[in-house]
């Protein structure tokens, strides 16, 4: 017996452990399928942040907090300290079409609804935190009472029975307008389209496409 | 300034612990397959590098699985973890689940093999006797090669979880040279793996056990000090890298070379991990001769450097200010 390994046996491996990965990958692909994350193209809705107007009362994130039921200081709005002429800016998820928390979820627990919200399946959800650290805009919150993270879900059981988001029903000084992105007379088209609400940090590569910002 | 809060130093032991047992393993599958392993009876490079890899990988899985919110308490929810294709997650559980147990094996039968009184015993006490008929030398080579794949994906696996995170945290996704669209993580984890598989193997343990290691394998050496260099210059690349960027990916570089890390960086991995092994490694190959004491204490030393290093890039890492 030979001490250096033969080539039947080195190709006898290879191929074995080739067929490992295939075996994997079919099991998971076949497994996986079932809950694809089909992207839209469009977002039905849109919320628009007008930080000109914005003042930082905080009333979006505590009206966060309390419909929310979340854990003490906890609200899936936050605020940002902005150094150059801006006062404030309330951040939250951006539902973008191109989640990246949807692409390292694991378990595969995000995904993006018809209208182009995107949702957590907080019965998948393991709890690893891949998508909090994944999301640049650090929309992502880890609840430690239930281990599960969660986000803003543009709290859809209100807007699909016609009503606002918590948090826009909440701005006292109109500082966020909801409304209808595929409606091309919408208050909210007519900001988009114009130009004057856009994304924020576009770069990012993730296409928020539900939240815009005016800042200017 | 803020740095991410998300993973902290259970997460660099658990990718500390990915990239040692995969070090090790490829180190000893090395001298298996090149026939090195069988010009002595006893070889302690394989002995060591074969029996930690499985423990040492299947406690960093463990780690990783302690470390999960909801799958703890609804362990029926972690077997979906292996289905999600998009994450690097996934690819990363289904290369630790397929390395662990041949690991493991190759382990058992590296030891078996050393130890033959061990085999006669434990082929005594089973019933089946086909079992004593076993091609031992055979499978061992089997185990290497599929070992080594699988050790490969392990070593790289660790730096491409972090720099899945993209434009998240600048830090980790910064590219092998600015304008580049190759990341640095993944070849620097897997640089690093291979150098702290070797500081285990043979410093810390042949040196021990085998002084003599290093006489024969007149290459040690410049090996060792080859990759103690590659890592050098790949962590240099990368604060170089990261500052390019600007913003959060600049604040980061801040962070390690100057501002709250620095201690841990210069002392606890630049001078312990690089500058000690790499001297002490030239100093061997001008006198000669490798002591005991630097043997052993430049194993340490790069060891301990690879933990501090991945505690250093996940407690540095910070997200870009919107």
């Amino acid at each position: 017996m030979g001490e250096k390994i033969s080539r039947r046996d080195f190709i006898f491996s290879t191929l074995a452990t080739g067929a490992l990965f295939a075996a994997g990958g079919g099991a998971s692909a076949v497994a996986g399928g079932k809950t694809s994350s089909k992207v839209p193209l469009k977002a039905k809705y849109a919320l628009i942040i007008d930080t000109t107007i914005c003042a930082g009362c905080g009333a979006c994130r505590d009206a966060c907090h309390q419909r929310n039921d979340l854990p003490e200081g906890m609200s899936y709005i936050r605020f940002c300290a902005q150094d150059e002429g801006q006062k404030c800016l309330p951040v939250q998820c951006q539902h973008c079409a191109d989640a990246p928390c949807a692409a390292v979820c694991p378990a595969n627990a995000t995904y993006h609804t018809p209208q182009g919200v995107v949702l957590v399946n907080t019965k998948l959800c393991v709890g690893c935190r891949y998508c909090e650290v994944a999301c640049p805009y650090q929309a992502r919150r880890f609840n430690e009472e239930v281990g599960v993270v969660d986000k803003c879900w543009l709290c859809l059981d209100y807007v699909l029975s016609g009503d606002k988001p918590a948090c826009v029903q909440a701005c006292i000084l109109g500082a966020r307008i909801f409304g209808r992105q595929d409606d091309p007379d919408s208050k909210v088209s007519q900001l988009i389209d114009s130009g004057r609400a856009k994304p924020l940090h576009p770069e990012f590569g993730t296409d928020p496409a539900v939240v815009h910002y005016i800042i200017e | 300034m803020h740095v991410q809060e998300v993973w902290h130093w259970l997460a660099a032991i658990y990718l500390f612990l990915g990239g040692l047992g995969a070090g090790a393993f490829l180190v000893a599958a090395v001298v298996e397959l090149t026939g090195e392993r069988y010009k002595q009876e006893f070889c302690p490079i394989t002995l060591v590098g074969s029996t930690i890899a499985g423990p040492a990988v299947g406690i960093g899985a463990f780690l990783l699985v302690l470390e999960l919110g909801a799958g703890l308490r609804e362990p029926w929810r972690i077997p979906y973890m292996f289905t999600h294709f998009t994450s690097v997650m996934t690819w990363g559980i289904w290369i630790l689940s397929l390395f662990v147990p041949i690991a493991f094996a190759y382990g058992f039968l590296e030891v078996m093999d050393t130890y033959p009184k061990a085999w006669i015993w434990v082929t005594g006490k089973l019933r089946f006797k086909v079992l004593k008929r076993l091609p031992v030398r055979r499978l061992k080579r089997i185990m290497a090669v599929m070992g080594s794949v699988f050790a490969l994906a392990t070593g790289i696996y660790t730096g491409v979880l972090l720099c899945g995170v993209g434009p998240a945290i600048p830090l980790w996704s910064a590219p092998l040279w600015p304008g580049l669209s190759i990341p640095l993580l993944p070849i620097l984890f897997l640089v690093s793996a291979i150098s702290t598989g070797m500081g285990l193997t043979i410093d810390m343990t042949a040196t021990i056990s085998q002084p003599e290691t290093h006489r024969r394998f007149h290459s040690l050496p410049v090996i060792h000090m080859t990759a103690i260099g590659l890592e050098a210059i790949l962590v240099g690349l990368l604060l170089y890298s990261a500052n390019s960027l600007g913003g959060a990916g600049a604040m980061s570089v801040n962070l390690i070379a100057s501002g709250h890390m620095r201690t841990v960086f210069w002392i606890g991995f630049v001078a312990t991990g690089l500058v000690y092994p790499f001297a002490v490694h030239a100093y061997a190959i001008g006198a000669g001769k490798h002591s005991i004491a630097s043997g052993i204490g430049s194993g340490v030393g790069i060891v301990f450097a690879g933990l501090m290093l991945r505690y250093l890039i996940l407690t540095s890492g910070m997200p870009p200010v919107l």
